[in-house]
């Protein structure tokens, strides 16, 4: 396997949007992160805290028989979702899949997580979602990762995963002939980019020059199957160059390159370029979903797990976050939990406002109630008004 | 002296084909947030014309000339439907409609259904459907089954000018997404040209008609088999056989109460489709009535369907795998002899 997200890669590849034109002006052009506070960076390290302690909380929950469904860990992955909907306009557009929980809250998540008019699900919402209760958005009729909000501009997917786009693209035309503004951003892993509708959306889009951000979390695995099996090119985003569209490569395992890569493409979008497809090397850090642990250490190569787990996302951004003076040594060995496996940390290995706020929504969920049963048969039709 | 005196109303007269035009027309004009996808719809006007002149109408960013993507022309209609916009989808062909399928059963069909209501689909897949026109396999399917079969999905089929109007329109205002059959065989044809109702030409949808009062026999059928059996009527009327026709126009809702009663006059019911037998739409109607009005039978339901085999193409062949008025009569004296 490829050294994911090393620095050389990473050069090589912030060349974003149209590679070979602007490559002088992107080398003197200020990246995004440049125009990020110090509380944005500080901010960002919570929300890494946040997407890993949703995954660690729900492993426990299972345990406890309060989580209805599979888990579709996003451990060692979470600065993709950091990274993509940091900088996002509150009335963009998403539409996440099952390994993307955490993006459920974190988008908007800026104008504050406990605000109820921001565009992003409340954490009451999404734990209701996985423990299959009634209060959550789709009053638990579909799996815990098939949920999403009309109103809070998150698409609904299927298990059908690339199927979401061509949505994400009609959403975006609507948005369009109503003289909106909004990007969407959809998330597919490498696998489904296998998939004829990744094709016949993203050709789509390009032809529409549509706001569609397709960002592909490479983790290396469609559940059983290498990456090398399911895509003949060393880059996933190198089926873009067949649309005419950018195709970036982000270290997956860093936030901030991550951040620069998705709001340039965003920002061409924006400004009614077009789309684009953002790549993010990464590694799948258990298996598919928790039924796949035991099997996944086993159909995959020891050495490999090793060197696809060893950058954590958690441990990069601190480094980074030192070496800019945000944040001291000591702070940074405050709450560790990079490098911890799933299973071997503990609550107080995390910030207390991040696991207050997880235990906020948990709490919640577990007063609610299953849907009564006769919810199963309305809602097939919408009744004549 | 008299052909030119009936001139001014044949030339008023719509054929099945504009009908379904003026249908897109009009809901167009009134409903601002509407949009048609399709393959060459625009600058075309459509493969048989059926959107012609809509595009120098209302603009390419309404009507869209898409790329060859059936999924991606339901999937981008499902989008703009989730962000308030209504949506006319055309197939090419109601045969490529399998290309769209994931579209159309998992996402479009199930999106209410998912959000526990807080997403509408007013989504419209229309396309010309139905053999007898030598199309061969993939240019003659009846299709319907798929998606009477499918959760969330209403299902059309007209079989005259007027119904084909005021069916779509009532479909292009209906917030849940309908599959639209309508019959290719009978865009054109003459003798079903009529002067179609005056005003905002609306027939609802679940609403059954019949086409033929009898009391002998009923027979069932809908889009191109109804005249099938209209003719199947008049050879059996030479038998001394009164037979009933009823023409379904909408599988899902279906009007069990147009057949029920229907039978509970005839006490024989033949139901005719266009598709293959096993799990056909005419199975599904017996099994209603089967069900509800047992009481009303006093011989065994028939069917008469396609034979399980795709449509071929030449003449001898499709005409053999085909229902037809003789196979019509055939079922009914069945019954009524029973």
């Amino acid at each position: 396997m490829k050294v994911i997200g090393d620095s050389a890669l990473s050069s090589h590849t912030a060349t974003a949007v149209p590679a070979k034109k602007n490559q002088q002006k992107a080398e003197t052009a200020k990246l995004p992160r440049e125009a990020l506070t110090k509380e944005d960076h500080l901010e960002i390290l919570k929300h890494l805290y946040l997407a890993r302690y949703f995954d660690v909380r729900l492993i426990k929950e299972k345990k406890r028989g309060n989580l209805k469904g599979t888990l579709y860990s996003s451990h060692n992955q979470e600065a993709i979702l950091v990274g993509s909907l940091f900088g996002l306009e509150p009335n963009d557009w998403i539409s996440p899949i099952h390994r993307d929980m955490p993006a459920f809250f974190l988008k908007d998540a800026r104008s504050g997580l406990n605000n109820p008019n921001r565009m992003g699900m409340s954490i009451e919402e999404l734990c209701c979602q996985v423990f299959g209760k009634v209060d959550s958005p789709g009053r638990a009729r579909d799996n815990w990762s098939h949920i999403g909000s009309k109103s809070k501009h998150i698409i609904h997917s299927t298990s059908m995963l690339a199927g979401t786009i061509p949505v994400a693209a009609g959403v975006v035309y609507a948005d369009r002939l109503n003289g909106g503004k909004s990007v969407v951003l959809t998330y597919n892993g490498e696998g489904s980019t296998a998939q004829g509708i990744f094709h016949e959306a993203i050709n789509f889009a390009a032809v529409h020059k549509l706001p569609v951000v397709t960002i592909v979390e490479n983790n290396q695995w469609a559940f059983g199957t290498p990456v090398s099996m399911e895509v003949p090119t060393e880059d996933v985003a190198d089926r873009a160059k067949g649309y005419g569209i950018p195709g970036i490569v982000a270290d997956g395992q860093d936030v901030f390159d991550v951040y620069d890569k998705v709001m340039q493409a965003v920002a061409y979008a924006r400004a009614g370029k077009g789309p684009s497809i953002v790549e993010c090397k990464t590694y799948r850090a258990y298996g598919h979903g928790d039924h796949d642990d035991d099997r996944a250490n086993k159909y995959r190569p020891a050495d490999e797990m090793e060197e696809g787990r060893s950058r954590d996302p958690i441990r990069v951004c601190k480094e980074y976050l030192i070496k800019k003076g945000y944040l001291s040594q000591e702070d940074a060995k405050l709450y560790h939990v990079e490098g911890k496996g799933a299973t071997q940390t503990a609550n107080e290995d995390f910030p207390p406002d991040v696991v207050a706020y997880l235990t906020q929504g948990i709490d919640f969920a577990l007063k609610s109630t299953e849907p009564p049963g006769e919810e199963g048969g309305m809602w097939v039709f919408r009744e004549a008004r | 002296m008299s052909a030119i005196a009936t001139e001014p109303t044949a030339a008023l007269k719509k054929n099945y084909l504009t009908a379904l035009r003026e249908a897109i027309d009009e809901e167009m004009t009134l409903n601002h947030d509407m949009i048609c996808l399709g393959e060459d719809i625009g600058i075309l006007g459509g493969a048989f014309g059926v959107t012609e002149g809509l595009q120098a109408k209302y603009g390419s960013h309404r009507v869209v000339d898409m790329p060859i993507s059936e999924a991606c022309i339901v999937g981008a209609g499902v989008g703009a439907a989730l962000n308030g916009k209504t949506v006319m989808c055309e197939m090419q062909f109601i045969d490529f409609i399998s290309c769209g399928f994931d579209q159309i059963v998992n996402m479009l069909a199930t999106y209410h259904y998912r959000t526990a209501g807080e997403v509408d689909m007013p989504v419209v897949i229309r396309g010309p459907a139905g053999a007898y026109g030598g199309g061969a396999l993939y240019h003659s399917q009846m299709n319907e089954a798929w998606f009477c079969n499918s959760p969330g999905l209403k299902v059309v089929c007209p079989s005259t000018a007027s119904d084909a109007k005021g069916l779509l329109k009532s479909c292009l205002r209906d917030r849940n997404p309908v599959v639209f059959y309508e019959i290719k065989e009978l865009y054109r044809r003459r003798e079903l040209a009529e002067l179609l109702p005056e005003g905002d030409h609306v027939i609802p949808l679940g609403k059954a008609a019949i086409r033929r009062e009898g009391s002998d026999v009923t027979l069932v059928s809908y889009g191109q088999n109804v005249y099938h059996c209209l003719n199947a009527a008049d050879a059996l009327q030479e038998q001394g056989v009164s037979a009933e026709v009823i023409d379904l126009r909408t599988l899902v809702p279906l009007d069990e109460e147009t057949i029920l009663a229907s039978i509970a006059k005839t006490n024989r019911i033949v139901v005719v489709n266009e598709a293959p037998r096993t799990c056909g739409f005419a199975g599904e109607v017996i099994a209603r009535i089967t069900e509800l009005g047992f009481e009303y039978l006093d011989a065994p339901p028939q069917r008469v369907t396609r034979l399980d085999t795709p449509v071929p193409w030449v003449k001898s062949l499709e005409s053999f795998v085909l229902p037809n008025a003789d196979k019509i009569v055939t079922a009914a004296l069945k019954v009524v002899r029973f």
